[in-house]
């Protein structure tokens, strides 16, 4: 049984690895405080939760129609004119199985074999691997931190080539945790629509976002670009739903009519009962939210203090997400327990071996320069993950 | 829309989305519709696997990730129900992976074995997914026909040795959709063999396994000996406990088939939703009594149906499994004709033979998936448009 060769084009996790050996010392009895998690340690609301009960006893276990229920669509589309200042119809939203499959969608639709995806690194594993599937190539861009990991516009321009398809951005983003302005927002979207070029516009982790920094969605800026634009939210980071898997999309109507026909050939409708959930979260109350966010701030914060006092970390003030994502290559050449550290994986081997603590290696994001740290964990365990850490890189 | 990609733009539109277009503009046109179209349990999700969900729902780990290949305790289910069921050892570790229902697994097989000019062996009448699947992959469509002088299963000697020599994957299915035909004493075997002859993939699709009626037990194809190194088998608690909504099904069999496909799902879902997990589990593990009223059920609108049918003209071996029935269109109609005729006519949805292939023509399914009221009503329907068919 020979493979297809866009089965052997996948790559491994490179975050795997970690993760593998974080749960082989947790199994053979040691604590590992895990900075490595990509979700909130939160649980869902009630209100939600009982929502979804409410809907099992109603009834709710049939197939629902492929691109979600109605009533689901049209919350959506309320948020997205509440929230993002965004006019959508119902008939421009398809509700998915998680974002990432709103992503897969969104790419299989729009991306044909031999074109050119734009992403800017770091970037998260799954979009060069969702572009790969569908047989096209993705042109990585590098930001810098000086920039705080943005793109510029000129970064874009200089990659364009006649088979560029489609940027992805990602804003607030995740592993760095960058909020893009509205100015920024703004002027990528004139070289886009100059371009001529799509956007998928990766919004999930929108409502985690601090200092009073404001999220804006490039559809939003301008009716052209909004014609071109492709925008993946859902329920799991703002409401603790991660494991309920619900994300949509929303998209010019051609394009939402294309992903309904590609859904309802691959999945069908996803999990009715999450739906009522998800209608329930978006249309309930948003306490919850505002608590959750106002924890991950206060953490924030202090992750941020403590690391500034580890001599050699370098860390930028991200404005979103739950994300700190570190430059730790003041740490190549040297020695430390008897291993020389040449990049942040291994630095993220070391930290697991000698303090106990797993973060995530820039490698994972394509930059392995850097760690990733989140702190979607207790504050208990932050202060003694970050203790853990200065003991080991200061001696 | 040139925006499209052309893999997106060459799918047909899927069968039942079409159908369901059709009857909600036949509702807003004031017609009293009865659907005898879409196979969607009309029955409950039994109680005792609701009160699980309910529970699970509270459970704080299942407020997160689930990981993409499934719990091991879900896995470790459905290998034990193999092993009560079928005789069949499967190792939850290595040869089982969850699904958003078995369509996503058959929707995206094709991505793991299927190069842009590859052969897939398609069964012609079939679940549309097969073909699809192939679609996206750029896949060649090779269409086994299914006839009703061959029992409806293939004829495996008919596919030129060539076309097999280039085949990847061979999809079946039985019990099977859209025809209620089951498979035969020695079939299976004879799959094995021009499977490994010719190194192909057998994907068998058992969504219907546990519909069946008066003794009848459909066989796995991993009951046959060595089918475990050449095929997979899919499956769902969709059919069996009434749980379309829920999307919760798995692929089973071969090691090496099942890393592939669960690696390559992990980058297109992050799983199936734990609660739901646990769902399955308790059907799975249950007291399986509500499979065998629910077949009840399906058994007693089955003979209401060949009863009401016989009247009107149609002569019918009744059928062991499935809750579907496999119908030829009356002289002077087309399936399209035909499906049209009873809309318009009856209020009557059923599914035109050639929305599963060109070997469907001539042909129509209905589904017995709704209540024993509305199913009569239908059929009385029937019998006042149609009067007495001829063939």
């Amino acid at each position: 049984m020979r493979l297809s060769s866009r089965a052997m084009g996948i790559s491994p996790s490179p975050t795997l690895a970690v993760d593998a050996r974080a749960k082989e010392l947790a199994s053979a009895g040691e604590r590992i405080i895990n900075f490595g998690v990509g979700e909130p340690d939160f649980d869902t609301p009630e209100n939600i939760k009982e929502a979804a009960a409410q809907a099992m006893s109603r009834g709710m276990t049939k197939y629902t129609p492929v691109p979600g229920i109605l009533e689901l669509r049209k919350a959506i589309c309320e948020k997205l004119f509440k929230d993002n200042g965004l006019e959508y119809q119902p008939g421009e939203i398809v509700v998915s199985c998680g974002a990432k499959h709103s992503l897969y969608n969104a790419i299989q639709v729009l991306v044909e074999e031999g074109d050119e995806v734009i992403v800017p690194a770091p970037y998260w594993v799954t979009y060069v691997e969702q572009i790969k599937l569908a047989g096209a190539k993705p042109v990585v861009i590098q930001t810098r931190p000086e920039n705080g990991f943005k793109i510029l516009p000129e970064d874009i321009v200089q990659a364009l080539s006649p088979d560029t398809r489609l940027l992805i951005l990602n804003t607030p983003s995740n592993p760095t945790g960058s909020v893009y302005t509205v100015a920024e927002i703004k002027a990528l979207a004139e070289v886009l629509i100059t371009a001529g070029i799509w956007v998928l516009s990766d919004e999930i982790y929108e409502k985690l976002i601090y200092d009073g920094a404001r999220h804006t969605s490039i559809a939003a800026v301008s009716p052209e670009i909004k014609e071109r634009t492709i925008v993946v939210n859902g329920v799991s980071k703002a409401y603790a739903m991660t494991g309920w898997r619900i994300g949509y999309a929303a998209a010019p109507a051609g394009v939402a009519k294309a992903m309904t026909g590609l859904q309802s050939h691959c999945t069908s409708n996803p999990d009715s009962i999450a739906q009522a959930a998800a209608l329930e979260a978006l249309r309930g109350p948003q306490q919850s939210l505002s608590t959750m966010v106002a924890a991950f701030a206060e953490r924030r914060e202090y992750i941020l203090q403590r690391l500034d006092q580890v001599p050699g970390i370098k860390c930028g003030r991200p404005g979103g997400a739950f994300y700190v994502f570190p430059d730790v290559s003041a740490y190549f050449g040297r020695r430390l327990n008897h291993t020389t550290v040449a990049s942040g994986t291994d630095l993220a081997a070391l930290l697991l071996e000698e303090a106990k603590v797993a973060v995530v290696p820039g490698a994972a994001f394509g930059d392995d320069r850097f760690v990733r740290i989140s702190y979607a964990t207790s504050f208990e365990n932050i202060k003694e993950g970050l203790n853990r850490i200065a003991t080991v890189l200061c001696g | 829309m040139t925006d499209i990609a052309r893999r997106v733009q060459n799918l047909p539109p899927y069968l039942f989305a079409r159908i369901e277009q059709l009857i909600e503009q036949k509702k807003s046109e004031g017609v009293d519709v009865i659907s005898l179209g879409i196979g969607d349990p009309d029955e409950p999700t039994p109680e005792h696997i609701c009160r699980e969900a309910a529970r699970q729902i509270n459970v704080r780990e299942n407020h997160q990730y689930p990981s993409s290949a499934g719990m091991l305790a879900y896995r470790s289910a459905v290998a034990d129900w193999y092993a009560r069921r079928f005789g069949v050892w499967v190792d939850p570790k290595n040869e089982v992976v969850s699904l958003i229902g078995s369509k996503e697994g058959i929707a995206h097989i094709s991505w793991c074995f299927v190069d842009p000019g590859d052969t897939v062996l398609v069964p012609d009448p079939g679940y549309p997914v097969y073909a699809g699947g192939t679609i996206l992959a750029g896949g060649n469509i090779h269409c086994l026909p299914l006839l009703p002088e061959n029992d409806y299963l293939p004829r495996l000697e008919d596919i030129p040795s060539d076309t097999a020599r280039k085949a990847k994957i061979l999809f079946l299915n039985y019990p099977n959709n859209p025809t209620a035909a089951v498979t035969r004493e020695g079939f299976f075997d004879e799959v094995v063999r021009f499977a490994r002859e010719y190194d192909i993939l057998v994907c068998h699709d058992a969504a219907y396994i546990d519909v069946s009626f008066e003794g009848y037990r459909p066989p796995s194809f991993l009951e046959i000996q060595g089918a475990k190194e050449v095929g997979i088998e899919f499956g769902s608690v969709s059919k069996p406990y009434n749980m379309t909504g829920w999307r919760c099904g798995w692929a089973v069999g071969n090691k090496h088939a099942i890393e592939v496909l669960g690696r390559l799902k992990s980058n297109i879902d992050s799983g199936v939703f734990q609660a739901v997990q646990y769902a399955a589990i308790a059907g799975l593990n249950g007291s399986q009594q509500c499979v065998s009223r629910i077949n009840g059920v399906y058994r007693k609108r089955r003979d209401m149906a060949l009863a009401a049918l016989g009247e009107i003209g149609w002569d019918i071996t009744p059928t062991k499994a499935t809750f579907y029935l496999w119908l030829k269109v009356p002289k002077g109609f087309t399936s399209e004709s035909f499906a049209e005729h009873l809309i318009d006519r009856a209020g009557v949805v059923v599914t035109p033979g050639t929305g599963y292939g060109n070997y469907g023509a001539g042909y129509f399914r209905i589904s017995l998936t709704l209540s024993d009221a509305l199913l009569q009503e239908a059929l009385k329907r029937l019998k006042s448009t149609l009067g007495r068919v001829s063939f």
